[in-house]
């Protein structure tokens, strides 16, 4: 069958929005675990942003295959919404979910708004840190090495000292978690890596996850605003 | 008493056509003997299949696939929905997998003995024949039997029988048989050889130069009544036995397409032969829209039984071993809960009639799982028969791993129908009549197990041979199209009738007529029946018949969806067909099978058959006045016939 | 019992239709919610008024033909039951039930509660079927299929194709149906050789019939009379990735 054909159908749709979904989730975590590197001192951060930075190709490689996950799981994600409303011009004066087994919780049912506060999320917070002040402006920092670096350790210690970060950035990473707490289970579901057996295995993995993130994201924020 | 000596002769109307030659070599002979129709032509050949069942979904995809053009008719939204779909137990074949002694003649013997007699022969050995087939294209179809350990495919024992052939996928046995078909259906409508028309109702045959040649449909969506030609009409609707307006069919089962292929000439066999299946969920109240069969497999670990004291108000549970009374093992020791169908029925119905019945009506009796339960484990018991148990407990509240099932009699199958030779063929050239909708199996009871084997023998595996049989002596010239002036006659009736039934705006509906005449006929047309009652029956329908035209209410307009309209309809020819059944019923002067005549039985008050004056078909024909009655002399030459005994 | 019911009633497909509400004063916990319906239109019958359209048949939980937004559930309140089996012991003395038809632009009102399915037979025409003929079939016994292989196709199998699955969905996606006849005939030796072919064509046809896209609620296992798995999705999604990487 033709290629995009077949990434276009209603299953293709939903392979592309799991795979470009466990991309960003491996990313997420990524992000988390750098993010605790706050935690050491400014000559851990500093020198891991700048490590990453250092990797040169690969690291704009994964920054173009990142992007590009962003946008087809966007995309896609919007389009099955739209499809959605297609498919049901005519809504139900009552709807009830049917309980369980049904995995339709909070989670699930606000993928949609998650995913696009997600979104504008994404393109504040690369304002803030990645096109944020840098070198030019003076956040310069040096390290045990004496090279000179972006001190991204300051950027980030103002911006989480403001109450709006501070309290903003927590409740956009609960629903992050949220996001991912019906997104891991349907991108395993949607890879078709998953069988009757595993199933409440997979979904328990999908919640622990979720709320690792959320928690993992949590923790730096309120200790600037609290602890620094 | 006893009917005219000249009416007892064969009649020369009805040619069973049945080939000579050894029994067992029959349908070879047939076969090999039989005109062939060449590729070519049979693509210039239009045949229009009436239903989507067992005998209609096989008939329809096999005839495509050999090359007809076909047209198929159905009136749920899917043929998918046909009635076949809820036949739960199994189908039975001579496959003699479990190497436990069976054989096609042993088939064949059984099913003619569980027929008391009363079917042709060669008919009845020809589908123990063919039985292996459709086990074999079942499975190639992706059919899901139950299977052993072994990935062999598994059988069970069914009532009647004392070997075990019957096939089984859980207790949804008929749903995948129906999915496999109307998968072969749905394969051959991809490839554009079949046309599908859901819900559509024939609503009439027509008939020109003395042969089916199209049929009138009402498309139940718009009400237009629709024009089809063909070169012959396969008539796939079903049974009657709606008639008795509670049963196990479905709502929409009717005998509309049948009735109407009786009043234009095809002659109805045998009405009088329905079958109660002994094990139905009970009546609970007058709302009761049908009645839901739990399946005759039940009774291979279920015991039956009363409490011996009519005033034994226990709960199951807490009556003792000592005050029950397993009657079924107690009166047919070799046999005991596996007697076949009418035998059970019947005695369940004595045992209430006599007082001992249970349950708030008194009209149950227990179908009890502790022994088996404790014998072979509950899993075991959940594996054989998990989705029966929970639709006994959705449906009645009670858990039956706990608590003995209560079960009644209910009507389940109708032996009778229109009468066909071993063609398959009416006596209308070219309307060929498959399944339950026609008369030839099961004589005066059908076995379990077997309505699905002879639904899919007659459209898999004997229509295509017997249709090219009628199509090759037709000649081009005998066709006919929708511009027929039949076709404007037969319209212009049916189109009359409706409107009729639209514009009399009485004061009852269909339902209330329905349920009258259900009455009348449970009562006197049911498990046992006599001449008095059947005298008084028939005049009783003839009234009612008469108050239907006169105070019939039927809502809305012909030209939309209406439900009630079709039912209408449908209940009018109930009333008519109610008619003869009884009829008919009174005529056989015997007990046999589904037909228990109070005056004709044993000192121990089993069935006593007249084999002198009844072996034979009652085939009657509609006139303008009383039917007209035609008798086919059966002629045993290969089985001896005895009675039977399952003591 | 007293039953309120709150009804969708509408002409025809273009028609618009509007819920009105009716009394059924002589209701019994032993009926059936059918039977409710039943008695409900003799009622209005005797009154002058036009009865509630609905589809049934079997009323034994196997055609599939009913199916109706009882409370705003497909098929009602009761786990694993047809609304032809969901009887009024499930709800109390003064209830007010509303029935709506099942919703999807792939299937329109004909009127009040009927609604047509017929997309769920083009899904099956696409090529829901073994690509056999009749009389070609080998003995039945020639392929041993394991008994958890020939248990598992069977719980696919047991599909009734009612379409809750689509009502429920919020997507309004028909991929439980189409997923269920994929793995029941790709489990089995028989209908695996051609799974590739028909797992690309009934996806296809599924896309076309305008079914909305699946975001694995599972809400559709959760309302399946039959109680089907979306571990089902899972295969059929595994047959077309399988079937895309083999050309």
């Amino acid at each position: 069958m033709n290629l995009i054909t077949a990434l276009t159908s209603p299953v293709g749709r939903k392979v592309l929005t799991g795979a470009t979904g466990i991309g960003l989730v491996a990313f997420v975590i990524a992000h988390m675990i750098g993010n605790l590197s706050y935690l050491p001192g400014p000559e851990a951060y500093n020198g891991y942003a700048h490590k990453l930075l250092s990797l040169g190709w690969i690291f704009y490689t994964i920054e173009i295959l990142l992007a590009l996950c962003f946008l087809l799981h966007a995309i896609i994600g919007i389009s099955i919404q739209i499809r959605r409303w297609q498919a049901r011009p005519v809504g139900y004066k009552m709807y009830k979910s049917a309980g369980k087994p049904s995995r339709s919780g909070y989670s699930a049912r606000s993928m949609i708004f998650t995913g696009i506060i997600l979104l504008g999320f994404l393109i504040l917070h690369l304002i803030s840190f990645k096109y944020g002040p840098g070198v030019a402006e003076g956040y310069t920092a040096t390290l045990d090495n004496g090279e000179s670096v972006r001190d991204l350790h300051r950027l980030m210690t103002e911006k989480f000292k403001e109450p709006l970060y501070a309290f903003g950035y927590p409740i956009i990473m609960i629903l992050l978690g949220m996001h991912m707490r019906h997104g891991v289970w349907s991108a395993l579901q949607s890879l078709g890596m998953m069988s009757r057996r595993l199933s409440p295995y997979l979904y328990a993995l999908a919640a622990i996850l979720g709320v690792f993130v959320a928690v993992g994201f949590l923790f730096v924020p309120l200790y600037i605003y609290f602890l620094v | 008493m006893g009917s005219p000596v000249a009416e007892r002769s064969q009649s020369p109307r009805l040619d069973s056509k049945v080939p000579s030659g050894r029994l067992q070599e029959k349908w070879d002979i047939y076969k090999n003997s039989v005109s062939l129709v060449s590729p070519a032509n049979k693509r210039s050949h239009h045949i229009l299949v009436v239903g989507s069942g067992l005998a209609g979904a096989s008939a329809a995809a096999t005839l495509a696939g050999l090359g007809y053009n076909v047209t198929c008719f159905c009136i749920q939204d899917s043929p998918r929905r046909a009635h076949s779909i809820a036949a739960q137990g199994g189908i039975n074949a001579a496959k003699n997998y479990p190497n436990d002694g069976d054989t096609i003649w042993r088939l064949f013997y059984d099913t003619i003995k569980g027929g008391d007699y009363r079917s042709r022969e060669a008919n009845v050995y020809r589908l123990a024949q063919v039985s292996n087939n459709i086990i074999d294209q079942a499975v190639a179809q992706g059919v899901p039997f139950a299977r052993e350990y072994g990935g062999m495919l598994s059988n069970r024992s069914f009532g009647g029988a004392q070997v075990s052939r019957t096939f089984y996928a859980r207790g949804q046995t008929g749903q995948q048989l129906l999915l496999g078909a109307y998968q072969a259906l749905s394969h051959q409508v991809s490839m554009g050889r079949v046309k599908m028309l859901p819900r559509r109702e024939m609503i009439d045959l027509v008939v020109a130069n003395d042969r089916a040649c199209g049929l009138i449909a009402r498309n139940l969506i718009t009400g237009e009544l629709e024009r089809y030609a063909g070169d012959a009409v396969l008539l796939c609707t079903g049974g009657y036995g709606n008639a008795y307006y509670l049963s196990t069919n479905a709502k929409n089962s009717n005998v509309t397409a049948a009735w109407r292929c009786y009043k234009r000439g095809a002659f109805f066999a045998n009405p009088c032969y329905t079958q109660i299946h002994p094990t139905c969920i009970p009546v609970s109240g007058d709302y009761q829209s049908k009645l839901t069969l739990m399946s005759e497999s039940l009774r291979n670990d279920g015991r039956v039984w009363v409490p011996k004291d009519p005033k034994d108000s226990r709960a199951p549970e807490m009556i003792p071993e000592d005050a029950r009374d397993y009657y079924l093992e107690r009166r047919y020791p070799s046999f005991g809960n596996l007697v076949p169908r009418d035998v059970a029925s019947r005695a369940a119905k004595k045992e209430c009639d006599e007082g001992r019945g249970v349950g708030e009506t008194r009209l149950a009796v227990y179908l009890d799982f502790a022994d088996s339960i404790r014998r072979l484990g509950e899993h075991t018991i959940r594996e054989r028969y998990g989705n029966l148990f929970e639709m006994y407990e959705r449906i009645t509240g009670d858990n039956p791993y706990k608590t003995p099932m209560r079960i009644y009699p209910a009507v389940h199958y109708t032996m009778g129908g229109l009468w066909v030779d071993y063609e398959l063929q009416s006596t209308v050239p070219g309307l060929f009549v498959l399944g339950e909708a026609n008369f030839s199996d099961h004589g005066a009871n059908r076995l379990g197990a077997s309505a699905l084997m002879q639904g899919l023998a007659d459209g898999y595996f004997v229509i295509p041979y017997t249709l090219g049989a009628y199509l090759a002596g037709t000649r081009q010239s005998d066709q006919v199209t929708e511009t027929h002036e039949h076709f404007a006659t037969v319209e212009e009736e049916a189109g009359a009738r409706i409107d009729s039934m639209l514009k009399n705006k009485g004061d009852k509906s269909p339902t209330q007529f329905h349920r009258e005449l259900g009455r009348l006929l449970w009562d006197h047309v049911g498990m046992a029946r006599n001449r008095t009652d059947l005298m008084s029956t028939i005049d009783a329908i003839e009234n009612l018949k008469e108050e239907f035209w006169e105070r019939i209410l039927v809502p809305g307009s012909a030209d939309r969806y209406n439900k009630n309209l079709e039912f209408a309809g449908r209940v009018a020819d109930f009333i008519e067909l109610g008619s003869l059944m009884a009829r008919d019923a009174l005529r056989r002067e015997e007990s046999c099978g589904g037909h228990f005549r109070e005056e004709y039985q044993t000192p121990e008050g089993e069935a006593a058959r007249d084999d002198e004056a009844f072996a034979d078909v009652a085939a009657w024909e509609h006139t303008e006045q009383d039917p007209a009655l035609h008798l086919e002399q059966l002629s045993f030459e290969n089985v001896h016939l005895t009675k039977r005994s399952y003591k | 019992m007293i039953i309120n019911l709150r009804v969708w009633r509408q002409e025809g497909p273009e028609s618009p239709g509007k819920l009105v509400d009716y009394t059924v004063p002589e209701a019994s916990e032993h009926m059936s919610f059918l039977e409710l319906l039943d008695v409900l239109n003799e009622q209005l019958l005797a009154d002058g008024e036009e009865p509630v359209e609905f589809d049934s048949d079997c009323r034994e939980g196997i055609c599939g033909s009913c199916g109706l937004m009882v409370a705003g559930i497909a098929h009602g309140p009761q786990k694993r039951t047809a609304v032809c089996q969901l009887h009024m012991r499930s709800f109390k003395d003064g209830d007010t039930i509303t029935v709506e038809p099942f919703r999807a632009r792939a299937f329109p009102v004909i009127r009040d509660l009927v609604v047509d399915r017929s997309a769920f037979d083009r899904i099956i025409t696409a090529h829901g079927y073994v690509s056999v003929t009749t009389g070609s079939a080998p003995d039945a016994n020639a392929i041993p299929i394991p008994k958890d292989t020939a248990d598992e196709a069977m719980d696919y199998a047991t599909c009734i194709g009612c379409g809750a699955c689509v009502a429920a969905c919020p997507n309004g996606s028909a991929s439980l149906f189409t997923a269920a006849k994929i793995a029941h005939l790709g489990l089995l030796p028989q209908g695996e050789v051609e799974s590739p072919q028909r797992v690309t064509a009934m996806v296809n046809q599924m896309d076309a019939e305008g079914f909305g896209d699946c975001s694995n609620y599972a809400e559709c296992e959760a309302v399946c009379p039959k109680g089907i798995s979306v571990a089902g999705i899972a295969s059929m999604r595994r047959a077309y990735m399988k079937g895309l990487l083999s050309g």
